[in-house]
């Protein structure tokens, strides 16, 4: 399982590569690079994405000039849409479900009348894609945490070590390690007890 | 770029990506879609019915939205709608139980010509410059005033006022833009 010396990839349906910018170990799997379709990050440490992780179709790298983003070792990214500006770590054994979508950055401004004068520039680009704008806030999904599907986790969470986010939820606030969390906006619904926090240690 | 029906038109340097954009555009109506200018409708489907129009006027940018439309749905200028929201004007089926079995007789494959019972149907309106998040749905009926923001995730089953701040399920304002 790894990627050709052109930087393609051998099974994919998508006539792309693997963008020089994106380090990828032996053992991770990218199902397309189709995922790098709306990839533009011009850090020479824009992404990688670690040992016996997979990202799946429905993936996207939706990553600015200055975006970057870290996958863990064995995470699993079953169809997830990363906006990223600034910085999206997903720690090691991190399960994200599908059309989750993780946003650093609202990419415009709340004020209408600012908005839009940069809305009135985006067909100009040859592009046509919303730049960095504002202020970007990084988001780290702690270690072995799940995150439920449709879910949405927005610019400045963290997300702590082991904890669940439940279907569909929005997440705006932190969520503590160990919890559950569901709702939108996203509460605590309890947290895990000892007994399960050490369960199979 | 997709062929566009007949009955869809689209102003100057406006872009249309994706293959499914019309696989469900049913629209009997002329014209059963109208886009303006300088717009950018990247992975959009325009699920429209017989008797659906969709209006959207310049500057707009929708990205992997879906659009549900068998009466009417309209949206002004500078509209931004981010991935995977849903617009729908509609409630699909009957609220009524018995209206429901005589719904899903007539959508079988044993209709013989039944027609279908009246579903609920209210306009959508988004005025101009309003910007709807990732993941949001708007519900039948609703009017989005001027300016707003629509935070991701959000469902909207009621007015909301102009240079509003809205969020939540269901969807409340939260403050001023």
């Amino acid at each position: 399982m790894s990627m050709s010396a052109d930087r393609t990839l051998p099974w994919d349906w998508y006539s792309g590569t693997v963008p020089q910018n994106v380090q990828l170990a032996d053992s991770a799997y990218v199902e397309s690079t189709f995922s790098f379709y709306l990839f533009r990050s011009e850090r020479d440490d824009a992404v990688s994405i670690g040992q016996g992780a997979s990202a799946y179709l429905g993936t996207m790298f939706d990553v600015g000039a200055s975006g970057r983003v870290t996958i863990g070792d064995y995470a699993l990214i079953n169809g997830a849409r990363i906006v990223c500006d600034a910085e999206i770590t997903i720690e090691d054994y991190v399960l994200v479900s599908w059309n989750v979508l993780l946003m650093d950055s609202y990419r415009v401004p709340a004020d209408p009348d600012a908005r839009r004068e940069l809305v009135k520039r985006v067909p100009a680009s040859v592009l046509r894609r919303f730049d960095a704008y504002g202020p970007a806030l990084p988001i780290r999904i702690g270690r072995a945490a799940w995150l439920g599907f449709d879910c949405c986790v927005l610019p400045g969470v963290t997300v702590g070590e082991g904890a669940v986010v439940g279907a569909r939820s929005i997440v705006i606030h932190d969520v503590e390690p160990y919890s559950i969390v569901a709702g939108n906006p996203a509460r605590l619904v309890r947290r895990l007890t000892p007994e399960e926090i050490n369960h199979g240690r | 770029m997709v062929r566009l029906p007949d009955n869809v038109h689209a102003g100057d340097n406006t872009v249309i990506h994706g293959d499914i954009a019309f696989k469900r555009f049913l629209s009997k109506q002329v014209p059963g879609l109208v886009i303006g200018a300088q717009c950018t409708m990247d992975g959009v489907q325009f699920a429209v019915g017989a008797q659906g129009r969709i209006d959207i006027g310049d500057y707009c940018y929708f990205t992997n939205a879906v659009l549900l439309c068998e009466l009417s749905v309209k949206i002004g200028n500078y509209v931004v709608i981010g991935w995977n929201t849903t617009i729908a004007d509609t409630d699909f089926h009957p609220l009524e139980p018995a209206l429901r079995i005589a719904d899903a007789v007539a959508c079988s494959p044993l209709a013989n010509g039944r027609p279908r019972p009246a579903v609920a149907q209210r306009p959508v309106v988004i005025e101009d410059d309003v910007w709807v998040g990732p993941s949001a749905t708007i519900l039948k009926g609703v009017r989005i005033g001027a300016g707003s923001f629509i935070e991701p995730g959000s469902l909207i089953t009621r007015d909301v006022p102009p240079r509003s701040r809205v969020a939540g399920n269901p969807a409340a304002v939260v403050g001023p833009v």
